[in-house]
């Protein structure tokens, strides 16, 4: 085959792997790579699909510009943050706990399992109009039972209040995750030796000191895992918002993959929208990065 | 949803829009469980061609009418596309429910005509949609078909004209008029100065809590409202390509509406988070003197069983200030066709058999919906169909202004509201408030090239 | 480690009850009538009706929008199973250069916002045509169903022994009928589970089908149920029909597959 026959083969190998490869690496390439990249340069013209007759000019960073002073645009990046901040803070903490629950040998463990991935499996879509329901108007039935228990005196109206709106839209979103994120850490938790907490009993450790000292420690890897993908997907969210608030009260609950929707299919500003999203996607970017960064390498290994 | 009878085009019965022939093919091979050796080159190949247009059998031309499939109006358009399709055999027409909330139905319209969808083929229009989907190029141009403009209110054929070009037919019209108490009064005010008078002594002699009422929220129908006072005065909003909503005359319509509530009481407050049906109940339940809302209250105000002051009312033409002419605002719905239609000619005879006078005066009997076509007025069918003498009606109508007609109308008018609505809630001076609007309005007219251009309707 | 194992009981409980609770108030209310639903609503229903449920068949015709699930679901999920589980396969058990900054770009892909690529794919889409009809759907969610069938199976194809293909190869196989006749079979599992995953996540999404398609001809059925219009008011019993009737096959799905599903999701995500 060669003065090599090592190299040889490699080659071969080489080549039949990029064979097998090429198909997706293609598909990637032209629904994504390639339309990623128009939007950025789409983002640098001003493009109105209702004003044809103004064309589509270059014109640089207007449209940053714009956004950076638009002020709907600002606050829907608030409320994003908020959103972010306040679901995962939720999900992580309400996480640990189930996770930590479920961790032991007990009957019932499929129903508990059905309890965990019915939620996550179902759209998005769904679960925002169940608990739009639950909430709606003044005789839903959760102001029903608030009333009842005596934790409210009147019925609130969820959805006409700027501050209050915020409830039923994070609680639905805890409601979807949460399992998820606490199957993730389970999983982690799964891989903790039970010896050592052995050990650590043996010295005389309590629960507490227990879970700060062996726990929280060993399960970082995958509290870290959950902690990027809550991050990132609660930064993308629109299904949820778009079907329960709509953004509303007026614009107050807008989240920016729904602002940006909005100018893109309602508005019909294509340039903007584009620019809109550069941003978006650029906050969400660096937001991976940074997480990355904590997660270290080992994403790339295989088995050699 | 539709209703054409299934059996000859079963593919279509549920569809009625482009869709790949085949579904059922796609359906039986993709339910399977996904087997990991199926070739992909075969899959992209099938469905790409799967995705292009489908060929339709020849055969009665498609053509889908979003139209208005409640009630009265849902009925008596229904009976006449039957009638239609009986006399014409080729065309099969489709209706397709779309919201009758105009700002929703405007949405879906922007959708489906910016993804250049085939259908539907005709759209119904509110008048200030005409020039912005024209000049979008979402229209036909209708010159081709040579439509009988003569025949038609010269306003509204102006407000369907952009760059000199009709590009939707009115279907029936709308205008803002001025409803006034019968057994209160002898005649309608011809001025604002009179009505003013006549209200605040009418209310003081019979204690009625209201004078005047009239549509105040923060929307569109106050933009109309404002429309006629300012005529009323001798101004315009637009003027060509100049934005003219801060001239002298425009100061002092506003100012007087402003005075009218909280100088002088004639108009309540409360008006200003109202729309039409607010208004209406109020002077429905007997409660003011005068009114200004459009036609379509006439039949509701007329059932003795529901109003109190059924066959004690009568409508007129808004009064006019010094300086202006009574105006009325123009409203209305007009046909236009898709400019991506794949029939065009057959869209057309349905828009042509709509607009004949048989079917418009079907419709004002069936509805109240008043027609577009002068003749129809000498006509005595029409004042009992309408149930108001029609040549009030016309009066008004050839009162009529249209609202500018610019692609950018929306916008403008958005902007305008917000300042007439702090004027008239006091939290701006009018001459402030509308030199801050005009400086926006002609902010935006300029950016998007519509500024400053010859002046004259046909632009 | 009782009072433990009683708090872990009692947590447990509470997970189970809320995640019952909003399917419960559901299904209770698909079958109450109209004019009960906001009145005085009481945890245990009084009176049950299929109107609803029949209006959803009868009048609303919600058959179509299932149909084109099916269709587009089975579609994506068929080709990425397909393309991403050979790339998959080379990424796992193949040497070769490029193989870090390869998985890396695709996963760097499952990062974008989806709402970054609707407006070019709208623009294309638009250009050729494809704006409401399946292939104009399908094109856009392979973006986010290729890299995670690629994410899935190379978490699979790692788990399999090594000694697979050197057996095969010894036996004088190529690498292709090593593939064919060795591996797949023995991978079968994680395809299954994959296919399952990318199937759930294609049937749940919501923003392309919304930006691309125009009616109720290609809607998928979360666009359907989230557009449910009346003309005077919301429908909220047919909406929670709807609803049911849309989650109820994912949810068996779910829960027969639980355990293969749970493996598939922690396998890919922690050990990755």
């Amino acid at each position: 085959m060669g003065i090599e026959p090592g190299l040889g083969v490699e080659r071969r190998e080489a080549r039949f792997a990029w064979g097998l490869a090429a198909p997706a690496l293609v598909t990637i390439l032209l629904v994504a790579l390639f339309p990623l990249a128009w939007t950025v340069w789409e983002s640098l013209h001003l493009h109105d699909l209702r004003m044809p007759w103004l064309g589509r000019p270059f014109v640089g960073v207007d449209n940053y510009v714009e956004a950076v002073r638009d002020e709907r645009f600002r606050g829907a990046l608030a409320h994003t943050l908020f959103f972010t901040v306040v679901t995962v803070a939720l999900e992580l903490g309400l996480g640990c706990v189930l996770a930590l629950a479920m961790n032991r040998p007990f009957r019932g463990r499929a129903l508990m399992r059905a309890a965990v991935l019915v939620p996550w499996a179902i759209p998005t879509v769904v679960s925002a109009l169940l608990w739009r329901f639950i909430f709606e108007g003044r005789s839903g039935i959760a102001n029903a039972l608030l009333v009842e228990a005596g934790v409210v005196r009147a019925a609130p109206v969820w959805f006409i209040h700027t501050d209050l709106a915020w409830v039923p839209v994070i609680l639905a979103d805890v409601w979807k995750t949460t399992p998820f994120v606490a199957l993730l850490l389970l999983a982690g938790l799964q891989n903790i030796d039970p010896a050592l907490y052995e050990a650590a009993r043996i010295d005389g450790a309590s629960a507490w000191r227990q879970f700060r000292h062996v726990t929280l420690p060993l399960l970082k890897p995958a509290i870290l895992v959950a902690l990027v993908f809550r991050t990132l997907d609660a930064f993308r969210v629109f299904d949820l918002i778009y079907v329960m608030t709509g953004g509303g009260p007026g614009t107050s609950t807008e989240p920016i993959a729904l602002y940006t929707f909005h100018s893109l299919l309602q508005n019909l500003r294509f340039g903007y929208g584009s620019a809109l999203s550069v941003i978006g996607f650029a906050v969400t970017f660096a937001l991976a990065l940074g997480y990355v960064r904590f997660l270290g390498p080992g994403l790339t290994e295989t088995r050699a | 949803m539709a209703r054409a009878p299934a059996a000859c085009y079963p593919a279509q019965a549920e569809t009625a829009a482009s869709g790949p022939p085949g579904d059922a093919a796609i359906l039986t091979t993709t339910r399977s469980r996904p087997r990991p050796r199926r070739p992909s080159g075969v899959w992209l190949g099938l469905l790409l061609a799967l995705g292009c247009g489908p060929e339709r059998p020849a055969g009665p031309a498609v053509v889908t009418f979003p139209g208005s499939e409640l009630g009265a109006e849902g009925r008596v358009l229904r009976g006449q596309l039957a009638r239609f399709m009986a006399t014409h055999p080729h065309i099969r027409v489709v209706q397709r429910p779309t919201p009758d909330a105009a700002d929703q139905r405007h949405q879906l319209y922007v959708q489906w005509l910016n993804a250049r969808a085939s259908e539907p083929d005709i759209l119904q229009l509110d008048v200030v949609w005409t020039p912005e989907f024209a000049a979008a190029g979402w229209i036909l141009d209708l010159d081709r078909f040579r439509p009988p403009t003569d025949s038609f209110f010269p306003a509204t054929i102006a407000a369907n004209t952009w760059n000199g070009r009709l590009y939707a037919l009115p279907w029936f019209v709308d205008v803002g008029m001025l409803y006034w108490r019968t057994d209160l009064l002898r005649a309608p005010p011809a001025t604002f100065a009179e009505l003013e008078r006549d209200a605040a002594r009418v209310r003081a002699a019979r204690g009625l809590p209201y004078g005047f009422v009239w549509q105040g929220a923060r929307y569109e129908g106050l933009v109309a409202v404002f429309s006629e006072y300012l005529g009323g005065y001798g101004g315009r909003i637009l003027d060509g390509g100049r934005v003219t909503v801060s001239s002298p005359a425009a100061v002092e319509a506003l100012t007087a509406m402003r005075d009218e509530i909280h100088r002088d009481g004639v108009v309540p407050p409360a008006v200003l988070t109202w729309h039409e049906e607010e208004a209406r109940f109020a002077f429905q339940n007997g409660q003011a003197v005068f009114m200004r809302n459009w036609p379509y209250a006439v039949g509701l105000l007329r059932d003795s069983a529901a109003s109190r002051v059924a066959g004690r009312f009568d409508v007129a033409v808004m009064p006019a200030g010094p300086g202006g002419r009574p105006s009325a605002a123009l409203g209305g719905q007009q046909l236009a066709i898709n400019a991506h239609s794949r029939h065009p000619e057959a869209a057309w005879e349905v828009i042509r058999y709509l607009t004949e006078p048989a079917q418009m005066l079907e419709r004002a009997r069936g509805v109240g919906e008043l027609p577009t076509r002068p003749a129809l007025y000498d006509d005595p069918a029409l004042s009992r169909a309408l149930g108001l003498p029609a040549e009030r009606a016309r009066e008004v109508i050839d009162h009529a202004v249209p609202r500018p007609v610019t692609p950018v109308y929306s916008q403008l008018s958005d902007i305008l509201q917000i300042a007439l609505h702090r004027a008239l809630t006091g939290q701006q001076e009018p001459a402030a408030a509308l030199a801050q609007a005009a400086g926006e309005m002609q902010a935006l007219l300029d950016r998007v090239g519509l500024g400053r251009r010859r002046s004259a309707d046909g632009d | 480690m009782t009072r433990g194992s009683r708090w872990a009981a009692v947590a447990i409980g509470l997970l189970v009850l809320g995640s019952a609770f909003p399917f419960y108030w559901a299904i209770v209310s698909s079958f109450t009538p109209e004019a009960r639903l906001f009145e005085a609503p009481s945890l245990l229903p009084r009176t049950l009706v299929l109107d609803h449920y029949r209006a959803l068949f009868t009048e609303r015709n919600f058959w179509v929008p299932i149909r084109n699930s099916l269709v587009v679901a089975g579609t994506t999920t068929a080709f990425c199973v397909v393309v991403g589980g050979l790339c998959a396969y080379a990424l796992a058990r193949l040497r070769f250069r490029g193989k870090g900054p390869l998985l890396g770009l695709i996963l760097a892909v499952s990062v974008f916002p989806q709402i970054s690529l609707v407006s070019p794919l709208y623009l294309v889409l638009r250009s050729v045509g494809l704006i409401n009809t399946y292939p104009g759907l399908i094109l856009p969610y392979l973006t986010f169903a290729m890299p995670l069938t690629v994410w899935l199976l190379v978490g699979f194809f790692r788990q399999l022994p090594a000694e697979l293909e050197e057996a095969a190869i010894v036996d004088g196989a190529s690498r292709l009928r090593t593939l064919r006749e060795v591996i797949v079979p023995v991978a079968l599992p994680g395809l299954a589970t994959t296919a399952i995953l990318t199937f759930v996540y294609s049937w749940n999404e919501f923003l392309f089908a919304l930006s691309f398609t125009l009616g109720p001809e290609r809607q998928t059925v979360p666009v359907a149920i989230a557009l449910f219009r009346g003309m005077y008011q919301v429908p909220w019993g047919q909406i929670l029909a709807a609803a049911i009737v849309a989650t109820a096959p994912v949810a068996l799905l779910v829960l027969a597959f639980q355990r293969r599903i749970v493996q598939g999701l922690t396998a890919g995500a922690v050990k990755g």
